[in-house]
């Protein structure tokens, strides 16, 4: 007689996978409705977090003090806040119904005037740069065609204070901004959009640009992949990865969820993990099958957000409507023979739930293991 | 023989010889007290009340006991099967007057989070560094400083004595007595101010007037240390570097080019009210850390030596000298908090992950952590020596509470040895509330202080500075040598 037991891979006990977020250190506290967005700055020292009450808003990690707030709008949420990679420069995108702004943040005076002024020196010439290729390619000849989208100076000066520098408006409502690694271009995704659905953007030429004119379904999310030239779309039900370059289909990936509602691509580009609001986390290996490697159906409704950690530490987080967030242990290997190693370490509890909605968004700290969210009951929350 | 038990028959009672002693004077007992036999199944409690009837004392002496250096939690028989001890074997006790809880003594009201608190009497650094400092007694002083930007100096009566501007400006981050004529403030403005601070006798106005801008560092300043005799100040930064500055205008470099506020160009408009403050550059500044710098402070024995402690897991000790690392120890979590235990040459480090770090910074040490102290539910965000005894420090978390711990008080586990808090200050703007909250939320604490005259002041987002009782919370009279085996 064997135990079945005996046979199956052993798998480690949670207090093995240390260190991971335990528990809550942090609420920062000041939105009036649903916090939407939250993202850790590249230095991992500020949050910024968007929400229903039109303000984004920016935040010291470590002791939850609002650092500053600017209000883009009265009558919609910001439903995205995404900083630019790198720790050189300080630069948020954020959006707003059908408006996308870029905004570096005057987080103080001095640091504006004073002795730190050189990363805000650097963001503001970063995020400027492309005045001037617009301009001089508007002039050069006649253009061929109607821009995608106009890039234009906000024209309230209270917003030119705050640091909001760029204002480019869109078709539709902009549910999705993702950076490519290197803060030269970023995604946007408005799945009311149709042709317009996925845009690309180029920070240095104040350019918009919409590669994929016909999608079948309608897009809810993309991504740049982490070191080669190829490009992530999720619909409804599929995500396609195309090659850049070659401006080709590479893959066609089927999660198998009705409802894809985030993904996230891992650090070594050949796993990803799938969200969808028919409550289901997906882990895809891309070398392995387009169907999933595991599915993992731990939530009572709907999952918001899917994120892996960025900065080295094996573990990934999703984001539910039940309130709480999961944190799994995900160990890619790099031999192609042996799979991922999947553990659930640990439930975050602690967001209440308000009409139906719970936790809308989670990102990673660059470095530590320390997660944050973005939850409808009007709070962000660092977990540790 | 008198028994302890109200002279009930010890029938099958286990009995133990105790050695009885003290190193007070006042409490001890005769020398010629030998040995004395009592029940195991006694207690501190009942060991208190014996020692009081054998010292006649009019009023009972509350006492602790140690035996190897280690107080007595459990029963003596519980103590000797823990320890393997036999019960035939004469146990030598120590006995120290027990402690004295730290009451809450007083709130100061803030418009908004403070950060920061320093503190100005006949015991404090600032007050006593030099004999012609210009204390004067009874005139003991609180310094604080504000998330929005503000100072403020209050007397004990908790009056504001001088205010900075109040506007909005960037946060302050670090607070200190430099004299009882000078304080030195640091903060997300990347500098670090010296300020004239100056009393008019006999009201209850005073001054309070930039008289130095420090700058050289590019984030913000989270921590400064001063050193008087030699001028200096020691400071850690968001932006990774550790600074050693001179408060003599005369001695500091110029600033940096790069950190000239007053520059040409459009990008860069003075708007500062410090435009006629003087501002002097970095003797050296040091970038050293992968991450931000949450603490700078010099050698308690030795100003020419520097400890910084950072996010990035490390604390580095420094050669200011030569303003270079000679040291760096690695730990589990982000560093948060650092103080030095200076009778013990040992550094408390404060993490993010709810411990404190006790280190011997010695490069001889063989262990990188000494001790740790366990307790708190959030961040270590500040720490502070008892000035009465090496063997307390107070600890200041994102828990809302302070912490008081006596490293004696600890016991051997599997990671070590851990010491237990001796007592817990909650915040007295949520006293009686049941239910600990989540996050620390609304009751942060930020910066805490510890003197020997005016007690133990406590920062915190509840917008207040609150004072509690210090003096008498630890005995200070085990040999080191026994805390640490
Ligand atoms: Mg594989």
């Amino acid at each position: 007689n064997i135990d079945p037991e005996s046979l199956l891979p052993r798998l480690p006990s949670p207090d093995e996978l240390k260190p991971f977020p335990t528990g809550c250190g942090i609420i920062y506290k000041g939105h009036e409705g649903r916090v939407r967005s939250v993202a850790v700055d590249p230095s991992g020292t500020l949050i910024a977090s968007g929400g229903d009450d039109g303000t984004v808003r920016v935040w010291g990690l470590r002791d939850g003090d609002q650092r500053w707030s600017v209000k883009l709008g009265t009558d919609e949420a910001v439903n995205v806040v995404r900083w630019r990679p790198g720790t050189d420069t300080r630069v948020l995108a954020a959006a707003i119904g059908e408006e996308l702004y870029l905004i570096v943040p005057q987080l103080v005076t001095a640091e504006r005037e004073g002795p730190g002024a050189d990363i805000t020196d650097r963001s503001r010439d970063i995020v400027d740069a492309g005045w001037g290729y617009a301009a001089s390619n508007s002039a050069n000849g006649p253009s061929k065609k109607q821009p995608a989208a106009q890039w234009i100076r906000p024209a309230s000066t209270r917003l030119q204070d705050a640091g909001v520098l760029v204002k480019i408006t869109l078709r539709k409502t902009i549910k999705v901004i993702s950076w490519h690694r290197r803060g030269e271009y970023f995604a946007t995704v408005s799945p009311q959009g149709q042709s317009h659905a996925v845009a690309v953007h180029t920070l240095s030429k104040h350019l918009t640009q919409l590669p994929f004119r016909r999608l079948k379904g309608l897009a809810q999310s993309a991504q740049f992949h982490p070191s080669k030239p190829i490009f992530f779309v999720a619909t409804q039900r599929t995500i396609r990865s195309y090659d850049l370059s070659k401006q080709e289909l590479l893959k066609t990936i089927q999660p198998g969820a009705r409802w894809i509602s985030s993904f996230d691509v891992h650090p070594g580009g050949d796993n990803l993990i799938v969200g969808s609001y028919d409550k289901r986390l997906l882990w895809h290996d891309l070398d392995l099958s387009m169907r999933p490697y595991k599915t993992l159906r731990y939530h009572k409704k709907a999952i918001r957000a899917v994120r892996f950690h960025q900065g080295g530490l094996p573990l990934f987080a999703d984001a539910s409507d039940d309130g709480s967030l999961q944190i799994f242990h995900g160990k890619v290997v790099g031999d192609l023979m042996e799979n991922a190693s999947i553990v659930p370490l640990k439930v975050l509890r602690g967001h209440q739930v308000r009409k139906e909605l719970g936790v809308m968004d989670v990102d990673w700290h660059p470095r530590e293991p320390w997660c944050v969210s973005a939850g409808a009951d009007g709070t962000c929350r660092l977990w540790k | 023989m008198d028994f302890p038990d109200g002279g009930r028959e010890p029938t099958h009672q286990t009995q133990v010889r105790l050695q009885l002693r003290s190193r007070q004077a006042d409490i001890s007992l005769p020398d010629k007290t030998g040995p004395i036999l009592v029940n195991t199944n006694l207690r501190r409690y009942a060991l208190s009340t014996l020692v009081n009837t054998l010292l006649q004392s009019e009023k009972p002496i509350p006492l602790e006991f140690l035996i190897n250096g280690t107080f007595l939690r459990t029963s003596l028989e519980e103590y000797l099967t823990a320890n393997g001890i036999s019960a035939e074997n004469t146990l030598t006790v120590e006995y120290v007057r027990a402690i004295v809880p730290p009451l809450y003594l007083a709130s100061f009201e803030h418009d908004a989070w403070v950060s920061s608190v320093d503190v100005l009497s006949s015991t404090s650094g600032a007050g006593n560094w030099m004999e012609n400092a210009g204390f004067a007694p009874g005139h003991e002083r609180i310094l604080s400083g504000s998330f929005d930007g503000s100072l403020r100096v209050w007397n004990m009566s908790s009056e504001v004595l001088a205010t900075s501007n109040s506007r909005t400006t960037p946060a302050i981050r670090s607070v200190k007595f430099y004299s009882p004529t000078q304080i030195v403030s640091s903060g997300d403005d990347c500098a670090i101010t010296l300020w004239k601070y100056l009393e008019d006798q006999g009201t209850l106005s005073a001054s309070l007037v930039p008289k130095l801008s420090l700058l050289g560092h590019s984030k913000s300043v989270e921590c400064v240390a001063v050193h008087q005799r030699s001028n200096r100040i020691l400071s850690a930064s968001a932006d990774g570097s550790v600074g050693l500055w001179s408060t003599k205008q005369s001695e500091g470099p110029s600033v940096p080019a790069a950190h000239l506020s007053s520059l040409a160009g459009n990008k860069r408009r003075r708007v500062s009210d410090h435009d006629s403050t003087p501002q002097r550059g970095p003797l050296s500044a040091k970038k050293a850390h992968s991450d931000c710098v949450s603490a700078a402070i010099f050698a308690p024995s030795d100003s020419t030596v520097g400890y910084s402690s950072s996010w990035d897991h490390t604390l580095k000790t420094w050669d200011l000298t030569t303003s270079t690392v000679v040291d760096t120890r690695t730990t589990s979590a982000s560093i948060f908090s650092l103080n030095a235990l200076p009778s013990l040459s040992l550094l408390a480090a404060g993490s993010s992950d709810k411990y404190i770090a006790l280190i011997d910074p010695r490069t001889s040490a063989t262990t990188i952590t000494a001790m740790t102290l366990r307790g708190h539910t959030n961040s270590v965000v500040s720490l502070a020596p008892d000035p009465d005894s090496s063997y307390g420090l107070v600890s200041g978390s994102h828990d809302g509470t302070c912490r008081v711990w006596d490293i004696r008080s600890a016991s051997s586990e599997k990671d070590g040895r851990v010491g237990k808090s001796i007592y817990t200050i909650s915040r007295e703007s949520v006293k009686g509330e049941e239910r600990s909250r989540v996050g620390g939320e609304g009751i942060k604490v930020f910066d805490v202080k510890w003197d020997s005259k005016i007690g133990i002041v406590s920062a915190s987002e509840d917008r207040r500075v609150q004072i509690n009782q210090g003096k008498g919370m630890l005995n200070n009279d085990t040999p080191k040598a026994q805390v640490l085996q």
